[in-house]
């Protein structure tokens, strides 16, 4: 006798269209499925890469507001000073970030997010060509900021810097270019440009002098980044040090909530389409097969075997589906991202989907229980079918 | 560009004191609380209060609580708790000016211009620019830019659902296939006692059509019964006014146009491969 998956395979493989069709439905279902669990915890991952790219572990703020949106902290150079001081900190950067108008030559105006950083520490952006800007009136530009007013390492761009909240202008000030960049936080499509910190007040007029947003630190190598950032708040108690995880929670508990949230409602909604569609899908084909059904137990099929055979239905459908659906779900979160990256802000090296084991684990028990609970009620249809009473309708009709 | 007119907004990092009796003190500036201040301070309409814009006790001024707002939903500011309070614009002057601040030389952050022919903003803020060294002025237009992103997020949920509408179909058409086998053996008869095909396709679309609209019907129902449950979890969640879900009747209509038709075609071609098939062949099974 056939085992149960075989008898199962050869039921499906009777009817292709249908098969192939539960199949193709099981796949988009899961696709999409996929996506969402990656989605979930795909940009916090993302951003903490990010993070770490900078090579920076500790962020010193003047509130648990992360860059730009929280007030600056006054008098800067001073903390920066007090916090390389300490054993457990390697290096230190303060960071502030306005905006500018920058023109050159015939090109008109570009908005750009303008850097300033001091303390001390290598800047936190990476030089593509060129060098680091040292003197007051250099600065490093992204390469957006390249293509868009078309100048390079060498030429004079003009720079009207906007320092305070709402915006300004401060006169202009002629700066030339002495290396291109790559700025971590980025947008796809953001221009930047990268002063000394020095350069960057004189710009700004006096406008919030000896301010920042942000102070990065380095703890030394092999110190705790938990146990430098107790000891930064220890020294200064009116500021906020947050390691990178800590900077990630906030994160996590703010403005990137709203897409664990609303992965997790689209899983439930995924999860709930797939089962009643399945159901239906087995339920109507086991209907379809009743008189079958119950001619194999009068011939000596077992309860639990005809039951084994649905499940087996159940599981080739899900399982095949399942599989299917990653490639096709890797394919659909390149497409999704996309779309999401457009929004304004986001930097160019941020994903919100990233390929996580766990993802990938959840979605495979997500699958089988998909597919158990799916064949519940076929399950029961044929469990309790009466067997005489089937055969003498079937004969009947 | 925030509006800057007959109120300002401020955000102060504390509220020192609260309920000094109103009634032992002269008439004081009143002003405007929002919900989550008025609620996570225990604020309310007629209570004074003190406020000190450095966080220092020795620097505050006292005020009225007139009223508590419900500040106007900003899908930008989702995540973050408004706690905020609007004064007098001449009040927030007097109160934020540095004390080597003479009266009359105060900042404003922002200046809002109507003008006669909003079409001129762009030209009327280059111009602005350009003629005040130390000024920028910026045309208010960018909520319908193509890249806001609420914008861009309605086109993320444009691309889900058009991802489980293939899903649907996908289903639709395993399902409508199973159906039609199911009445081959009617199909068949019908066939052999001489009605044509047409006829009985069009029997197959008139109850795809009923089917189908019943089922959208019912759908459209069950997002209407949980569209106050969404909004009601994710403006608990965020502590916001907004509106998540909302089914306007063009949304329901394109939900319509899209769920009937696809449902009635989708029975009409699995009905087709079985009505090429000869009667007899059908009806012998």
């Amino acid at each position: 006798m056939m085992n149960a998956p075989g008898f199962a395979w050869r039921s499906l493989i009777r009817q292709p269209a249908r098969a192939t069709l539960g199949i193709l439905g099981v796949a988009a279902v899961g696709a999409l499925l996929f996506d969402m669990l990656l989605l979930s915890n795909g940009l916090v991952l993302s951003m903490r890469d990010l993070f770490t790219t900078t090579g920076f572990d500790i962020r010193v703020t003047a509130s648990t507001s992360l860059l730009s949106t929280g007030p600056l902290i006054d008098e800067a150079d001073e903390a920066a000073e007090q916090i390389a001081a300490l054993s457990s900190v390697e290096s230190v950067v303060t960071l502030r970030v306005a905006e500018a108008l920058l023109s050159r030559l015939d090109v008109r105006d570009h908005f750009t997010s303008f850097q300033g950083a001091g303390g001390g520490g290598e800047p936190p952006w990476n030089i593509i060509r060129g060098r680091h800007a040292r003197a007051r009136r250099e600065l490093v530009i992204n390469e957006n900021t390249v293509r868009r007013l078309t100048a390079d390492v060498g030429d004079s761009i003009t720079v009207r810097a906007s320092c305070i909240e709402e915006p300004d202008a401060m006169p202009p000030l002629t700066f030339t270019v002495v290396g291109v960049a790559d700025f971590p936080f980025d947008s796809a499509n953001g221009t930047t440009a990268g002063v000394t910190m020095d350069a960057l007040r004189e710009s700004c007029g006096g406008n919030r002098d000896d301010t920042a947003d942000l102070i990065m630190v380095s703890s030394t190598e092999g110190a705790d980044s938990d146990a430098a950032a107790a000891e930064v708040a220890a020294l200064r108690p009116d500021l906020f040090a947050l390691t990178n995880d800590a900077a990630l929670g906030v994160l996590q508990r703010g403005s990137f909530s709203y897409f664990t949230q609303i992965s997790a409602v689209l899983v439930t909604v995924t999860l709930t389409f797939a089962v009643l569609l399945i159901t239906v899908l087995l339920t109507v084909s086991v209907n379809q097969r009743l008189g079958e059904i119950a001619a194999l137990r009068a011939l000596g099929f077992s309860r639990r075997r005809v039951i084994a055979d649905v499940v087996c239905q159940s599981a080739f459908i899900v399982g095949l589906g399942g599989v299917l659906s990653l490639p096709l779900g890797a394919l659909l979160a390149l497409w999704l991202d996309q779309i999401l990256k457009q929004i304004p802000g986001v930097p160019a090296d941020v994903h919100f989907f990233i390929y996580q084991q766990s993802a990938f684990t959840t979605h495979a028990t997500l699958m089988v229980i998909t597919a158990l609970v799916s064949a519940l009620y076929p399950m029961r249809v044929v469990s309790t079918l009466p067997i005489a009473t089937t055969l003498r309708n079937e004969v009947l009709g | 560009m925030r509006a800057l007119s007959l109120l300002a907004v401020a955000v102060f990092t504390a509220v020192l004191a609260v309920a000094i009796p109103s009634a032992q003190i002269a008439p004081v500036p009143d002003i405007l609380v929002s919900r989550q201040l008025a609620e996570s301070a225990g604020l309310e309409p007629g209570q004074i209060v003190r406020l000190s814009a450095s966080g220092e006790a020795a620097n505050a001024s006292t005020f009225r609580v007139a009223a508590v707002y419900e500040p106007t939903p900003d899908p930008m500011q989702l995540g973050n708790v408004r706690r905020e309070v609007r004064l007098h614009l001449p009040d927030l002057l007097q109160f934020t000016r540095a004390t080597d601040v003479p009266v009359g030389a105060e900042t404003v952050t922002a200046v809002n211009v109507a003008l006669a022919d909003p079409a001129e903003a762009r030209t009327f803020a280059a111009d602005v620019t350009a003629r005040m060294p130390g000024v920028i002025a910026r045309s208010a237009e960018g909520g319908g830019r193509s890249n806001a992103p609420f914008v861009v997020l309605e086109r993320f949920h444009l691309a889900i659902a058009l991802i489980t509408i293939i899903a649907a179909t996908v289903f639709l058409l395993a399902l409508t296939i199973m159906l039609v086998d199911e009445r081959r053996e009617t199909v068949g008869v019908l066939r052999l006692i001489g009605l044509p095909i047409r006829r009985i396709l069009t029997q197959v679309l008139l109850e795809g059509l009923l089917i189908a609209s019943v089922g959208a019907l019912f759908g459209l129902g069950l997002a209407l019964a949980s569209e106050d449950l969404i909004n009601w979890f994710f403006q608990r969640r965020y502590d916001t006014a907004l509106i998540f879900v909302n089914i306007t009747p063009g949304v329901a209509a394109t939900c319509v146009a899209i769920a009937v038709p696809l449902g009635a075609t989708a029975t009409v071609a699995a009905s087709w491969a079985l009505l090429r098939r000869n009667g007899l062949r059908l009806a012998r099974r």
